[in-house]
């Protein structure tokens, strides 16, 4: 640990490769985006912003960047409710079966998520609703709740509810207690579990794909539409647009939990 | 003990209830609270996997056939024509190969992570392996598609340079989507290999190396064997998401190379066959649901667990 050997300076070197690796796509990304070439061309030619321009004209992106925002906005607001009086059930209530309930809630993580939307489709198709605005939100709370319900619970855990047997003991009502004194203290896997659902949301694909309306896509759906006959870097500007909403959210949560939490979770 | 004291507490406000009823209308209140998820997960995922595996079992669309049947002519279907086989041998080829090389190219940035010591540094590089994940697969595939198609970055430089004439055939093959997923899923496999080599005790490394082992012999003796959990864990964790992926392979394979969740996709918006779509359904699940028993067998061996 010393002395920094040969070794250790070639393991380095490679672990800064990988690395590069790692990023390569999202600096392909942000090129091609600020390119100003119609084509994929390799050194590019100039700053542009017209493929933003392009983007934010497209009818159809705009469509379908507005339809995930909402849905995902939606989802985030049922799945962190839903999701954080389930797990207090399963943490505080110490309900029979607690542990099989907790397994079930987050099935959806284990299970392909392309089964989920291939299930929930042929239910539909069953009941004969077809695919509607809401089926395709139930799908995504349905992928999204185990989040919010891993995250919060972890939190649950880590006290004991003395807490909050001392407030209800000095006269405060259940939910003076459950807003004053849990909700401060799990907040960090509630915001944590909510912003994973809303990334989740915001890029789902798989489930997305068997139950949006014909015409009615979300963005990842759009985006994947768009690139089965063409190239250009309007995607690119769409993916950049993406990724800047997804950094916002993710230095948010820095700036209210820290990161460090949110990975060990 | 402390809670069930602090009940009678607050049973003496409320005289007329007695502990027992306490205790139940206790429990009533936390079922209300999981009713709402408890009600979503029955309808529409409890019932939807049920109807899939139902249907895969039947001769026809219970909606519009009356005369429904049991049947195994699904199932037999898949395992009798080659075509199938393929689809399922293709897959599981994909599932392989991306694992393996995640492994190798995770494995370095899992160890150098677990044991750096300014925590700094650490964080800079944990933002660097997992903020890939922060960007949809969709786009992420894109960004392969540009460096890697006939006219993408790689092709082009190099035909400007005048080094190849004809483009390299480095996607619309199996070779494309095992990179692309490979880049999609690496960060899974660090996650879950630093999170075993963190937990290695330091003590047992320094004593091979006191006892005069080289550092080679005591990575390969020591650190290794310790570390197999994670390689286990990492390897079914990348190995099920890699067989149930649909974008990139369909994408970087140029719709050309059709794996099991492309099979199954195609079931039900080309053909409209419900019945043969369950049963590919059920396949993959039954394998996704089998690895991550598996994975949790794993990790649940090291000590204080593991969470991805």
């Amino acid at each position: 640990m010393k002395r920094i050997g040969w070794d250790h300076i070639l393991f380095r070197a490679i672990n800064l490769l990988l690395i590069g690796f790692l990023l390569l796509p999202i600096g392909i990304v942000l090129l091609f985006a600020f390119n100003s070439a119609a084509f994929i061309v390799f050194p590019p030619e100039g700053f542009s912003l017209r493929w933003f321009k392009a983007f934010f004209i497209h009818p159809e992106f705009m469509r379908a960047f507005w339809l995930s925002l909402r849905l995902a906005a939606t989802t985030v607001i049922i799945s962190t409710v839903t999701g954080t009086m389930a797990a207090m059930a399963i943490v505080r209530g110490r309900i029979p079966g607690a542990k099989f309930i907790s397994a079930l809630f987050l099935s959806p993580l284990m299970l392909p998520a392309i089964i989920t939307g291939l299930a929930l489709f042929q239910f539909y198709v069953i009941l004969d609703v077809g695919r509607t605005y809401t089926g395709l939100l139930i799908g995504h709370i349905i992928v999204t709740i185990p989040y919010v319900i891993r995250t919060t619970t972890a939190l649950l855990y880590n006290f004991d509810g003395s807490v909050e047997e001392a407030a209800r003991n000095l006269g405060a009502g259940e939910l003076a207690t459950f807003w004053y004194i849990t909700l401060p203290l799990i907040r960090p896997g509630v915001i944590a579990g909510s912003v994973f659902a809303f990334i989740v949301s915001f890029d789902q694909f798989p489930v997305s794909l068997f139950l949006v309306q014909p015409g009615i896509n979300t963005l990842p759906i759009q985006l994947f539409n768009y690139l089965k006959y063409s190239f250009d870097p309007t995607v690119a500007a769409a993916a950049t647009v993406s990724i800047a909403l997804s950094v916002t959210v993710v230095l948010l949560l820095e700036r209210t939990i820290g990161l460090q939490e949110y990975v060990k979770l | 003990m402390g809670h069930e004291e602090s009940l009678d507490i607050t049973s003496t406000k409320t005289p007329s209830i007695g502990p027992f009823s306490s205790r139940k209308r206790r429990l009533i209140k936390y079922y209300l609270l999981l009713l709402p998820a408890l009600l979503l997960f029955f309808f529409f995922f409890i019932i939807p996997l049920a109807v899939v595996a139902l249907v895969s079992l039947l001769t026809g669309n219970p909606v519009n056939d009356p005369d429904v049947a049991l049947t195994l002519k699904n199932y037999a279907k898949l395992f009798s024509d080659i075509y199938y086989l393929d689809v399922l041998l293709v897959t599981l080829r994909i599932g392989l190969y991306t694992t393996l090389v995640c492994l190798v190219i995770g494995y370095p940035l899992a160890y150098q992570m677990a044991r750096m010591k300014s925590k700094n540094l650490r964080t800079l590089m944990l933002m660097a392996v997992l903020s890939p994940m922060l960007i949809g697969i969709v786009i992420r595939t894109y960004a392969w598609m540009t460096l890697l198609s006939d006219q993408g970055v790689i092709n082009s430089t190099l035909k400007n340079l005048g080094l190849i004439k004809e483009p390299l055939k480095l996607m619309y093959n199996e070779f494309g989507i095992c990179l692309a997923l490979v880049h999609i899923f690496a960060p899974f496999m660090v996650l879950t290999l630093t999170g075993v080599i963190g937990k290695i005790d330091l003590r047992l490394e320094e004593a091979a190396r006191n006892l005069g082992a080289s550092k080679l012999r005591t990575f390969i003796e020591v650190t290794l064997p310790l570390s197999a959990p994670g390689i286990m864990g990492g390897s079914l964790l990348v190995f099920a998401l890699a067989i149930s992926s649909y974008v990139t392979p369909i994408l970087m394979g140029g719709f050309t190379i059709i794996t099991l969740p492309i099979l199954i996709y195609q079931q039900i918006s080309g053909v409209f066959n419900f019945g043969f779509a369950g049963t590919l359904g059920l396949i993959l699940m039954i394998v996704s649901l089998a690895i991550v028993f598996l994975y949790h067998r794993v990790m649940s061996r090291v000590v204080g667990g593991v969470g991805v």
